[in-house]
């Protein structure tokens, strides 16, 4: 506990002790093997990567005290949970999103969204791999499903660039001045509309760029088309296989004559293949960025083992991103989910809010808006007091099930609505979860003979007791925002410009700014994603004078809060 | 604070500690530019991270100039202490110490001249009146129905005793509140001496309760400079009896400790710090290599911080606007300059009743979430024709300008729920052509040439320590952090805390928050075995990691 003072921010230490599966690739194997006996081999790919991930919540479970038979054992579980999900997943959708699903990376969700549906399944069979492909202009330096969708895809990018007005003005901010002239950055991500305008933005600040996709069922064909003919080496399709993942991986590492300086990565494939792969390469890298929490603990974990040889920047925990992710987004989310899904109305209804986190208090002051009576189960007596202060009733979920219209799960924990909660429900009771992965219900306790399952909707299921009480079951326990609602293109503009600050800062950084270590975006970048946002609210920020800079000790132009500051 | 003739009168006898007190600052400044520096390189990030004492400097630069200005306007302890936004210090100000009443007794001899003795023959106290014992037990009677956490505490403690063995000397406001945590800490197993932070603060009956069951007291309302240390000396000064721990608003007894009995001082095995003020004195000696003992900065926690600022804001910026104009809210058009704890509570508040809130804002992240919280961003100059009040509550200086007050319509209120009386510019509507009126205590109209009028409140100084109450609810908050990190440090074995500055650990943070939810009938949930082990959490916290912003 004496070095709680030291620890406001999460840091290295912060983060627990390596478990095997990370970073001893060899063990990793052997699990898949272990593995390969209960599933499918395409599951394979999805557990290999599911246990090489963490999700956020374990990072933040590791404790000092922890011992290290505990940790393994709370990481069997989360693997056997996370297993089920996939099934789920997989059964319905087979999109590699479920891997990273329980991880709240709100650039997963994009596979989701709507705008995802325009990549058509074409029935051309052959693996782009074996296909010759060259742009109009010739150039054949990537590979993609087919080149020829490339004006479809721009529409899509034209489109996403209408609500990403923060990388517009970053182009034209910056574009004149050229900042990252001179950078060869490899990125793996989500290919998208979202991210396309990302890497043109890199490219009109003078990046060269080569792309992977860090996920095998999430690329947008359309896009991808229209990247390469924009003329960036774009090396991925809807529905690689695993080896073709690591295929492309390779290839867009591996040209010749073309050596990467920078990395952009989700997820931490892309850092892990070049380290394993060209180390040389790792060695001279000006700086990676990461965006996912998963990514993030890898990053840690090479770092704590003193095998992170270049600096590397954590967008994820910037306060911009979490804050969008979670409060804000939340809190549009709930309302849209369960409109669409039930059409509910809220006035008057009684909720329980299970955890008062940052979700959880979206919901609540979404729910409150809109009259209904709302109350609160928390574990945490911190988060249980604002509730209070807030004007929530906090309870125990037993107290009072028997009364509410809706549950509304945000814990992040496992079992939280129990069998014996939903066997008192009302009929017609709501359940649904906003939180962090599909365990929060005790969906198994409901896949039993005497209840009747009765598909209503997509995403809803009616669960019948056999005295003819319903509940109404939104998304089989999964996310509800990210099943059931859309992602705003505002807050994948939030991330995709703190990835494009983040990649200026670290190859504009003057040596020895940055040591071979896991960064937060310095807190001016923060602030300025934030300002390159205001516009859209028509916002008009205040000026400090010089004197009242002086006065309060700040420069004019930020940072202006302490780190620790908990806005 | 509002009564003017204390404040002259004051002047006089603060002056030479005005003196002491700047130098004093000199001196941290001159330590925390150096800091400061480090703090703007936006690539000594991981060195900014890794300690506390590096995050705080552009909040210590801003006491000192703060410091400063309050200094020449109102050279009390008081007013010093008003910046940090200690709500301990109001507590001065609040109805509760209205209760002093008793001791207007014109009896001019000092107390320090008057031979005294409790009921129990034991005269090692010095008060004002020992007489006033039993109505000082009322009062704290009274502020222990509030405090329902504390006492809970003893209840849950008393058999384990501890703090027994523990001797320790505090220096804190002596108010009804305070006893009540004093006689926690007696309950619990601890011997107290006691002198107060502030020469105005003191309920003197409440001294003398105190002193009738044993405490050793050593305070009265209105000591002189001189009587102020002479007290802290007679607390700490004691034949056969040493002091080992410390429980300090202000870091003044931890200073006389430091320089007068250098030998006590590296026995003690803690101390205790609330205010802002005691707190970075404390950066300051350990920054400087000379804090040979482990202290606990409880002015820091979380639960102190929120309730200091968001909860009590939101609540006492709808008292006191009430209290002084009579004004209702509903469709107002409001300004509230600065986006923080405290402006996000008064916004909230204020929504809440219908005005319609615009936000002034020079920080991006919090003006983004002042637009998604659904206000409108403007600069103040933009709107200044319509507004019906203006809110500062920036920390800055100059925020609402004469430039500004000369274009507001006729009748709109100004006000302060800041940080200093620096926010708004008062200097500037000195002036001859404008009239001021005082309509009610508190409220000024000041009248322009043609007529029109600007109700200023409280002159610019801290609407809710001036116009309103401080509930004992927060105090109570305060007190249980205070008597938690005292029990942490004395029973923390060997080795735990180092010879540095630490936070309250997270744990009793958390225990502090859960000792408080009786009171709203609050029932926390509890993890079972299997979620804990899921989460990776003990069952009984801490439940968060330490960066959590909540």
């Amino acid at each position: 506990m004496a070095e709680e003072i030291d620890q406001t921010l999460p840091q290295p230490d912060e983060y627990p002790e390596p478990c095997e599966d990370v970073v001893n690739g060899d063990e990793e194997e052997e699990n898949n093997k272990h593995q390969s006996v209960k599933c499918s081999p395409n599951l394979l790919q999805m557990l290999k990567a599911a246990e090489s991930r963490r999700t956020p919540q374990s990072r933040d479970r590791d404790r000092e005290e922890a011992s290290g038979t505990e940790e393994t054992e709370a990481q069997k579980t989360d693997m056997q949970i996370q297993f089920n999900d996939q099934k789920h997943e997989f059964n319905k959708r087979p999109a590699n999103t479920g891997r990273r699903s329980l991880s709240r990376s709100i650039s997963q969700s994009s596979t989701d969204s709507y705008s995802s549906a325009c990549s058509e399944s074409s029935e051309d069979e052959s693996s782009p791999r074996d296909k010759p492909q060259a742009t109009s202009k010739g150039l054949s330096d990537f590979c993609i499903k087919n080149i020829q969708q490339a004006e479809f895809g721009r529409r899509e990018i034209m489109i996403a660039e209408q609500e990403m007005p923060a990388l517009m003005i970053l182009r034209k901010r910056a574009g004149g001045e050229k900042p990252l002239a001179g950078a060869k950055v490899m990125g793996c991500t989500h290919i998208t509309p979202q991210t396309a305008v990302l890497m043109e933005t890199l490219s009109q600040l003078g990046a060269q760029c080569r792309w992977a996709a860090c996920n095998i069922f999430s690329t947008q064909n359309a896009v991808a088309a229209a990247l390469a003919e924009g003329g960036i080496s774009v090396f991925a399709w809807k529905g690689e296989s695993e080896d073709d993942f690591w295929w492309c991986i390779d290839r867009c590492v591996g040209a010749e004559s073309w050596q990467p300086n920078m990395i952009l990565d989700d997820g931490g494939d892309l850092t892990h293949w070049i380290q394993k792969k060209y180390p040389s390469i790792f060695k001279k890298l000006k700086g990676i960025v990461e965006e996912s929490v998963t990514g993030i603990y890898r990053l840690y974990q090479l770092s704590k083992a003193g095998r992170l040889c270049v600096p590397a920047m954590n967008v994820n925990d910037s306060v911009t991103k979490q804050k969008f992710d979670n409060l804000y987004c939340c809190k549009e989310s709930v309302l849209d989910g369960l409109k669409r899904t039930t059409d509910v109305m809220f006035g008057g209804k009684q909720v329980v809010v299970c955890g008062y986190g940052e979700v959880g208090k979206g919901c609540c002051a979404a729910l409150k808006a809109l009259g209904t009576v709302v109350n609160v189960t928390e574990a945490d007596p911190i988060c249980a007091l604002q509730a209070c202060m807030d004007g929530f009733r906090v309870m125990k979920l037993g107290e009072v099930v028997r009364q509410v219209d809706m549950v509304i799960t945000c814990t992040g924990n496992k079992n939280v609505v129990g069998r014996e909660h939903m066997d008192r429900m009302k009929n017609g009771c709501i359940v649904c979860n906003m939180g962090h992965s599909s365990t929060e219900i005790d969906l198994v306790s409901l896949r039993t003979a005497e209840l009747r399952w009765e598909r209503v909707r997509p995403q809803v299921d009616h669960v019948i007791w056999p005295d003819g009480r319903r509940i109404v079951l939104l998304a089989e326990g999964r996310l509800l925002n990210l099943s059931c609602s859309t992602v705003p293109s505002f807050v994948l503009s939030i991330t995709a410009t703190t990835q494009a600050l983040a990649l200026i800062e670290l190859y504009s950084a003057p040596e020895g700014r940055y040591k071979q270590d896991v960064y937060l975006l310095p807190k001016k970048m923060d602030e300025y994603v934030a300002s390159l946002h205001l516009p859209t609210f028509d916002a008009h920020l205040t000026e400090l004078t010089d004197e009242q800079g002086k006065y309060l000790g700040i420069s004019k132009h930020g940072p202006y809060k302490p780190n620790y500051y908990r806005y | 604070m509002s009564d003017p003739a204390v404040e002259v009168k004051l002047e006089v006898k603060q002056a030479s500690k005005e003196v002491k007190e700047s130098e004093n600052v000199a001196e941290k400044y001159s330590a925390m530019t150096v800091s400061k520096n480090s703090e703007m390189n936006m690539g000594d990030l991981s060195s900014a991270f890794s300690a506390v004492p590096t995050h705080k400097p552009v909040k210590k630069q801003i006491q000192f100039v703060e410091d400063k200005q309050e200094f020449s306007r109102f050279p009390t302890k008081a007013g010093r202490r008003s910046l940090s936004r200690s709500i301990s210090q109001s507590s001065t100000d609040s109805y509760s110490s209205a209760a002093s009443y008793t001791d207007s007794s014109d009896d001019e001899t000092s107390p320090r001249d008057k031979t005294q003795v409790n009921s129990k023959g034991s005269s090692d106290f010095c008060v004002k009146n020992i007489k006033q014992a039993e109505f000082g037990r009322r009062e704290i009677e009274i502020a222990e129905q509030d405090m329902t956490a504390l006492i809970s505490l003893r209840k849950r403690a008393q058999s384990e005793k501890p703090l027994a063995g523990a001797k320790i000397v505090g220096c804190t406001h002596i108010t009804a509140q305070t006893a009540v945590l004093i006689e926690t800490l007696v309950a619990l197993g601890a011997q107290c001496r006691w002198t107060a932070c502030n020469i105005y603060s003191t309920q003197n009956e409440v001294a003398a309760a105190l002193s009738e069951t044993g405490v050793a007291v050593f305070a009265w309302k209105g000591e002189s400079e001189d009587d102020f240390w002479w007290c802290i000396d007679r607390c700490v000064n004691n034949e056969g009896w040493q002091p080992n721990m410390i429980l300090d608003d202000g870091g003044d007894l931890t200073h006389w400790m430091y320089k007068k009995y250098p030998n006590v001082f590296k026995k003690i095995r803690g101390i205790v710090e609330e205010s802002v003020t005691g707190v970075h004195r404390l950066y300051q000696l350990s920054k400087a290599g000379k804090l040979c003992v482990p202290a606990m900065n409880v002015n820091d926690s979380v639960t102190k911080q929120k309730f200091d600022n968001l909860y009590c804001c939101r609540e006492s910026i709808l008292d006191g606007l009430k209290r002084t104009t009579d004004v209702m809210f509903g469709g107002k058009q409001v300004v509230i300059c600065g986006y923080g704890e405290v402006g996000k509570g008064c916004c909230a508040a204020l929504k809440a009743l219908g005005s319609v809130v615009s936000i002034t804002e020079i920080d991006p992240i919090c003006a983004l979430q002042a637009c998604m919280d659904g206000f409108r961003v403007v600069k103040l100059n933009e709107v200044i024709r319509q507004v019906d009040v203006i809110i500062t509550c920036t920390g800055n200086k100059n925020v609402v300008t004469r430039d500004q007050l000369d274009r507001m319509k006729n009748g709109s209120i100004v006000c302060n729920m800041g940080h200093s009386n620096t926010e708004i510019d008062v200097a500037s509507l000195r002036t001859p052509e404008l009239t001021w009126e005082r309509v009610r205590s508190q409220v000024d109209h000041v009248i322009w040439p043609d007529g029109k009028r600007v109700i200023l409140l409280a002159e610019g100084r801290l609407l809710n320590l001036s116009c309103s109450t401080v509930p004992t609810f927060v105090l109570s908050i305060t007190a249980t952090t205070q008597a938690l990190a005292l029990i942490e440090l004395y029973n923390a074995p060997e080795g735990r805390y180092k010879q540095d500055v630490y936070l309250l650990p997270k744990k009793m943070d958390e225990y502090v928050a859960s000792l408080h939810l009786t009171t709203f009938d609050a029932h926390l949930t509890e993890l079972s075995d299997d979620q804990a082990k899921y989460l990776g959490l003990n069952k009984n916290g801490p439940f968060k990691p330490n960066y959590y912003r909540y």
